[in-house]
């Protein structure tokens, strides 16, 4: 089924900057925001796709995006760009979890 | 309507304990989890009577999604949930998923507000089909 | 049937199962997680325990309260099984087991849909289906027969291939040794059918 033109749309992209990247519990924290939104959501870590549906746990988890990554986002229907920015903002704030490894403890 | 309940269910109560304690920090705290572990004498195992008990602690109206390990979790699960009252045995399900990402994946799922029945189908997106 | 039959029945079988308890632990340890032998101890201590309030109600309620007390207290696979078998036997039989084959068949029925599983995979159920079988054909001397037939039946698993189960994981390896629940199976018949035997009820 093809969203009709007046569909509302948006894309967006956000650098991964949390140390361990689309881990799992950056994945689970992604796919709880996206579920907030009743319009389609999907991920990709190219412009071109493969995009995949940005509320479900298992395909969000197999993208295994690692820090430095781009991470690219698209909506469509109903509040759409709520979504889209609200997504890439978790990415850009490295999902409340440290943006650099660690500190090394073992030569502490 | 309430999120979708979360029940682990392993042979070992420190299994079944360390993957709800993944499953609340993954997760949080927005749908109700349960876990039950252990035989009956304390040794490893399962027991209808624990099992039973964590589907009432993490009773919710929109249903329970139940996470097992080995062959007993899954018979004594099946047991348990017939032992139910009539109006609560059929909104409780056996996931066919592995223990620890199932109850991730499915606890993922119910607190978006999914029905069981997406809950379930989370859960076994992960089981060698 | 008297409470006092019914009460010689139940400590009969509990009696039997709790004297072998090491035997199935045995068995189980070669195939399985070797904790058979203590769950089923437990399970029929408790039945044991409660055999005189048990054999005070009508055969059906008897036979369900057993099939519960099995439930919850012996654990494992067989918890469920076991407590499957007495459970529909319970809810089938008539309180005078006029219609023993019939509710039998129904219950050996409910143990296949409670494991998934079927005669030829190396369970209790390749004990319970020719018993049942025998059952079904009827004729004289059945308390003297069926012990015959489930411990033939016990044996003919010691060849067999599990499918079914955890002896199921070891494959080949499951090969040579008696299955832990078709042996618990064939004790309590056997104990069931002396004991009917002794009181003259068969």
């Amino acid at each position: 089924m093809r969203d009709s033109p007046a569909t509302e749309q948006a894309t967006d992209s956000a650098e991964l900057v949390n140390a361990v990247g689309l881990h799992a519990r950056p994945s689970v924290k992604l796919t709880q925001l996206a579920k907030t939104f009743a319009c389609r959501v999907e991920i990709a870590l190219s412009a071109d796709g493969p995009w995949v549906d940005a509320k479900s746990p298992v395909k969000v988890m197999r993208v295994k995006a690692p820090c430095g990554a781009v991470l690219h986002v698209r909506a469509s229907g109903p509040g759409a760009a709520a979504a889209a920015q609200a997504l890439m903002a978790l990415v850009r704030g490295g999902f409340g979890e440290p943006s650099h490894e660690p500190a090394d403890l073992s030569h502490g | 309507m309430a999120n979708v309940g979360i029940v682990i269910v392993s042979h070992s109560p420190k299994i079944a304990e360390g993957a709800a304690d993944m499953v609340r920090q993954m997760v949080g705290d927005s749908v109700n989890l349960a876990y039950a572990g252990g035989d009956p004498g304390g040794g490893l195992g399962t027991s209808v009577p624990s099992i039973r008990d964590a589907i009432d602690r993490a009773w919710s109206e929109a249903g329970v999604a139940v996470l097992v390990d080995l062959g007993g979790a899954e018979t004594n699960s099946e047991m348990a949930i017939e032992m139910l009252d009539a109006e609560r045995r059929d909104r409780v399900v056996v996931c066919n998923a592995p223990i620890v990402e199932g109850a991730v994946m499915a606890a993922t799922e119910a607190s978006g507000g999914s029905t069981l029945e997406a809950v379930r189908r989370t859960a076994e997106e992960l089981s060698p089909q | 049937m008297t409470p006092e039959h019914l009460h010689k029945l139940i400590v009969a079988v509990a009696d039997a199962v709790i004297a072998h308890a090491d035997e199935l632990t045995e068995l189980d340890q070669a195939i399985g997680d070797g904790d058979h032998g203590v769950n089923m101890r437990r399970g029929f201590e408790a039945v044991r325990a409660d055999a005189a309030a048990t054999a005070e109600k009508p055969l059906p309620d008897a036979l369900k309260a057993i099939g519960t007390q099995l439930v919850m207290k012996v654990g494992g696979a067989s918890g469920p099984l076991y407590g499957t078998l007495f459970l529909a036997l319970g809810k089938t039989i008539a309180p005078d087991a006029s219609n023993i084959a019939a509710a039998f068949a129904a219950a050996v029925q409910a143990v296949e849909a409670r494991g998934k599983s079927h005669p030829g995979q190396k369970t209790l159920l390749d004990v319970l289906a020719p018993v049942q079988a025998a059952l079904a054909d009827g004729g004289p001397h059945l308390p003297a027969r069926l012990p015959i037939v489930a411990a033939a039946a016990a044996d003919a698993t010691v060849p067999m291939l599990a499918t079914r189960g955890r002896a199921s994981f070891l494959g080949e390896r499951s090969i040579g040794h008696m299955d832990p629940g078709a042996r618990s199976s064939a004790l309590m018949i056997a104990s069931l059918c002396r004991a009917l035997e002794e009181l003259d009820l068969g």
